[in-house]
C-alpha cells in the first residue's frame, strides 16, 4: 500500500512550494489516477516518489508497504519496486539500450536477492517482452531513446517497467504523444502487469488514457493537493466541465 | 660532437646518459653519426617548456626530474602466458602480433608467420644492417623542429618495419606491442615506419602495455612514421595504458597521397605524464583523415594530444574528435592546428574536442586553432567541458542502477562516441574494455 501523508514539497533552489499538504493512499491491486491542470505538482509528485534531486519535502511522509523511503536513494526505491514512468524519457547517447537494460535488471534482481541473468537468458526475456510492445531486437541495439518518436519512447519505457517487475507503478502522461495505435498497445502494457500486488499511480491531463487503463479511483490535484476524489466516472465529469471549478477554488 | 650548452640538470643528464648508452645502441658507423647529430640537434633546442607553443600546456622541461637510462639491451624474462596478461582485452583480438619488450624485439613472442599481404622486419635489424636505404629511412624525420623526436633518433633501439604491398586488403589487424616488464626503470625509444603501398588497405595497432608488478617509474618514446599510398586505407590505433607513473611521449607523422585515407585513434588510460604529438601531411587531392582519441586521466595524471593536419592541397577531408575524462586532479590538454595552405581549396574540416570532468579539480585545456590562407573552404572546431548530466543520472539510478554505475555507463557513454570510430569491432571492443577497467567496472583480464 501506498501512503503518502500530508505532504509538502518545495523546490530546493526557490521559496515556492508546490505541493501543499497532499494526501492519497492507493492500496495494491488498484489503479488511481492522478489528473490535474498543467503546472499543479503532478510531475513533482511523481519525482518526488521515485527520489529525484531538487525537491525538499519539508512536511509529511510516504509510506511504501509501511515503510518511508524519503530517505532512500532512487536506485534502491527501485529495488524496492517503485518504478517511475517518465513524462519525457531521457535518451543516453552511446548505451545501447540492450545494456541499459540488462544493468538496470540485475541490478534489481541483486538487490531483491535473486541471481543476475545470463546475457542469453536475458535476451530471451527482453525480446520475449519487447514483442508484446512492438520493439524488435534492433531497435534495442540502439542507444537508449536516442532519435526515438515520442511513442518509441514511451514504449520503451513500458518495456522497462516490464523487466523491473516493480509493484508501484507511477506513470507520468503516459498518453501524451501518442496516436491512437501506440496509446492501445501502450495501455495493453501497462493492463498486462495488473495484478492484486501491484499498485498503479496514473498521472494524466487528458480522461482519454482512463478509457484504455481502467482506474479504480480518480483523484484531482490542484493547488498543490488532492481536491477531490471519485471513481471513474469524475474523470469524464472533468473532460466536460474542465478544472476551472478547482483552480478557482485554489485561488 | 656537437653537444652545445646543457641548461637543466636533466638536460645535462640526458647528454650523459647518451655518451654512456652510445657504444651500445645499435647501428653501423652511419647510425651512430646521425644520432650524434641528433643528440646536437637536441642540445641546442633543449626540452620542450610551456613558451614552445606546441608544448604550451605539457611543460616537459619542468616535469621530466629524474632521467633513467636507456634500454640498451633487455634480458627480462617474459612468458606468452605474462603476454597475454599484460595485453588484457587486447589478447582477445585474433592479430598478427609483433613484440618488443622493453624496446627489443622479441621473436619468440611474436606471430607474424601467415601475415599475407604485410612485410615485416625490425628496426633493430635496419640499424645493424650497412644498408644505406635502411639508415635513410630511419634517419628521415627529426632534421630540425621537435626535441623529443631528436631524442628519439638518438637512443631508437627497436620497432617494427611494416610494409602493406600495393593492393592488399590485410583482413587481420597486426598489433605492434611494446611491454614494460621487469624491475629495472629505464628509458624506452622506440621508431616503427608504416607504409601502405598504393590502393592497399590494413589495420595497424600500435599498443604499449604493462606486465602487472612490473616497475612504474618509466620514461617511453615512440615516434611513428606513416605513409599512406595513393588511394590507400591504413586504420592505425595506437594504445597506452599503464598505471599512473609513467612518462609517455609519441609521435606520430602521417603524409597522405592522393585519395588515401588515414584513421587514427589514440587511446590513453593512466599515463603519468603523457603527450602524444600528430602531425598529417595532406600530399595528394582528395585525401580523408578521420583522427580521434579517448584519454582517461586521474589522480595527477596529465595527458595532452596535439594535432597539427597540414591540408596542403585541395579538397581533402579531416574529422577529428577527441574525448577527455578527467577525474582527481587529472588534466588534459588538446591543441588542434588546422593550418589550410593557399591553394587548398575545397577543403573540409571539422574539429570536436570535449572533456567531460568528473572532479572540481580536474582541468581541461583546449586550444583549437585554425589556419585558413584559402577563400573556398568549410572548416569548423568545437570545445566543450561538462560535468554528468545530473537528470541522465537520475534516469539510470530510477531503473535501479545504483550512483557508480550509473556514472561508470555515464562515461562510457561519453567516450564511446569517440570509440565507435574504430572500425574493427574488435579493437573496438578491447579499448571499451581498458576503459571500463579504468572505471572500476570489471576486472583485468
Ligand atoms: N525542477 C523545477 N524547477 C523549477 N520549477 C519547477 C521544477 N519542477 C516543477 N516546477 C514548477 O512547479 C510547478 C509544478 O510543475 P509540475 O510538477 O511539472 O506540474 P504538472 O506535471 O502538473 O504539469 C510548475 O509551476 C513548475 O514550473
Ligand atoms: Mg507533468
Amino acid at each position: 500500500m501506498l501512503e503518502i501523508k500530508n505532504l509538502h514539497v518545495k523546490l530546493q533552489d526557490e521559496d515556492r512550494e508546490i505541493l501543499k499538504g497532499l494526501s492519497l493512499t492507493v492500496p495494491k491491486g488498484e489503479v488511481h489516477a492522478i489528473m490535474g491542470p498543467n503546472g499543479s505538482g503532478k510531475s513533482t509528485l511523481a519525482y518526488v516518489l521515485a527520489g529525484r534531486d531538487g525537491y525538499e519535502v519539508t512536511d509529511g511522509d510516504i509510506l511504501w508497504n509501511g515503510e518511508s523511503i524519503l530517505d532512500m536513494e532512487p536506485d534502491e526505491r527501485a529495488a524496492k519496486g517503485v518504478f517511475l514512468a517518465f513524462q519525457y524519457p531521457m535518451e543516453i547517447p552511446g548505451v545501447a539500450g540492450l545494456t541499459f537494460l540488462r544493468t538496470a535488471l540485475n541490478s534489481v534482481r541483486k538487490k531483491r536477492g535473486e541471481t543476475e541473468l545470463t546475457t542469453p537468458a536475458f535476451l530471451k526475456l527482453a525480446k520475449e517482452k519487447g514483442a508484446k510492445l512492438n520493439i524488435d531486437i534492433e531497435m534495442l541495439k540502439r542507444p537508449v531513446n536516442v532519435g526515438f518518436s515520442g511513442g518509441e519512447k514511451k514504449r520503451s519505457e513500458i518495456l522497462q517497467m516490464g523487466l523491473l517487475e516493480p509493484t508501484l507503478c507511477v506513470l507520468d502522461e503516459t498518453d501524451s504523444g501518442l496516436d491512437i495505435d501506440a496509446l492501445r498497445i501502450v495501455s495493453e502494457g501497462v493492463n498486462a502487469l495488473r495484478s492484486p500486488d501491484r499498485a498503479f499511480l496514473v498521472i494524466t491531463h487528458y480522461q482519454r488514457l482512463l478509457n484504455y487503463i481502467v482506474p479504480d479511483k480518480v483523484h484531482v490535484l490542484a493547488d498543490g493537493r488532492i481536491q477531490k476524489t471519485g471513481g471513474k466516472e469524475l474523470a469524464l465529469e472533468l473532460e466536460k466541465s474542465g478544472y476551472a471549478e478547482y483552480t478557482n477554488k485554489a485561488a | 660532437m656537437n653537444v652545445a650548452v646543457m641548461k637543466t640538470k636533466a638536460e645535462q643528464a640526458i647528454s650523459e646518459s647518451f655518451e654512456a648508452a652510445a657504444a651500445k645502441l645499435p647501428g653501423s658507423a652511419a647510425v651512430k653519426e646521425r644520432r650524434a647529430q641528433a643528440i646536437g640537434t637536441f642540445g641546442g633546442l633543449g626540452l620542450p617548456h610551456r613558451r614552445i607553443e606546441e608544448w604550451k600546456y605539457t611543460d616537459l622541461r619542468a616535469n621530466l626530474k629524474e632521467v633513467l637510462p636507456a634500454a640498451v639491451e633487455d634480458k627480462t624474462p617474459l612468458t606468452i602466458g605474462e603476454l597475454i596478461v599484460a595485453l588484457g582485452p587486447l589478447a582477445h583480438v585474433d592479430a598478427h602480433r609483433i613484440v618488443f619488450v622493453n624496446g627489443h624485439h622479441r621473436a619468440d613472442l611474436s606471430d607474424i608467420a601467415d601475415a599475407q599481404g604485410l612485410a615485416i622486419s625490425t628496426v633493430g635489424k635496419a640499424l645493424q644492417s650497412a644498408s644505406e636505404e635502411a639508415v635513410a629511412n630511419l634517419a628521415s624525420t627529426p632534421a630540425g623542429g621537435d626535441a623529443v623526436e631528436a631524442l628519439n633518433t638518438a637512443f631508437m633501439t627497436d620497432g617494427a618495419i611494416v610494409d602493406v604491398a600495393k593492393g592488399a586488403s590485410v583482413a587481420k589487424p597486426l598489433l605492434i606491442v611494446f611491454v614494460r616488464a621487469g624491475s629495472e626503470a629505464n628509458a624506452v625509444t622506440v621508431r616503427n615506419l608504416i607504409t601502405v603501398g598504393e590502393g592497399a588497405s590494413a589495420t595497424i595497432v600500435e599498443a604499449s602495455v604493462v606486465l602487472p608488478g612490473a616497475v612504474r617509474d618509466a620514461h617511453f618514446n615512440a615516434l611513428a612514421e606513416v605513409s599512406v599510398g595513393k588511394g590507400a586505407t591504413l586504420n592505425h590505433v595506437l594504445s597506452a595504458v599503464d598505471e599512473g607513473k609513467s612518462l609517455h611521449l609519441s609521435n606520430c607523422e602521417v603524409t597522405l597521397a592522393a585519395d588515401a585515407t588515414y584513421r587514427g585513434f589514440q587511446f590513453s588510460s593512466s599515463l603519468g605524464f603523457a603527450r602524444h604529438g600528430a602531425n598529417i601531411l595532406f600530399d595528394g587531392e582528395g585525401g580523408k583523415l578521420d583522427l580521434s582519441g579517448a584519454y582517461l586521466a586521474r589522480h595527477s595524471e596529465h595527458v595532452d594530444n596535439t594535432l597539427v593536419v597540414d591540408h596542403a592541397v585541395p579538397r581533402c577531408e579531416s574529422r577529428e574528435l577527441f574525448k577527455g575524462v578527467l577525474d582527481g586532479h587529472g588534466r588534459g590538454v588538446f591543441q588542434g592546428k588546422v593550418i589550410v595552405r593557399p591553394d587548398a581549396q575545397k577543403t573540409d574540416g571539422k574539429q570536436m574536442s570535449q572533456a567531460l570532468m568528473l572532479s572540481e579539480d580536474a582541468e581541461f585545456d583546449s586550444k583549437p586553432e585554425l589556419e585558413i590562407y584559402a577563400d573556398d573552404v568549410v572548416c569548423g572546431h568545437g570545445t566543450t567541458s561538462a560535468e554528468l548530466d545530473s537528470d541522465l543520472l537520475f534516469y539510470c539510478r530510477s531503473r535501479g542502477i545504483p550512483e557508480k554505475e550509473a556514472r561508470a555507463l555515464m562515461i562510457e557513454s561519453f567516450i564511446g562516441e569517440a570509440l565507435d570510430k574504430v572500425e574493427h569491432e574488435g579493437l573496438r571492443e578491447a579499448l571499451a574494455s581498458y576503459a571500463m577497467q579504468w572505471l572500476g567496472r570489471s576486472p583485468r583480464g
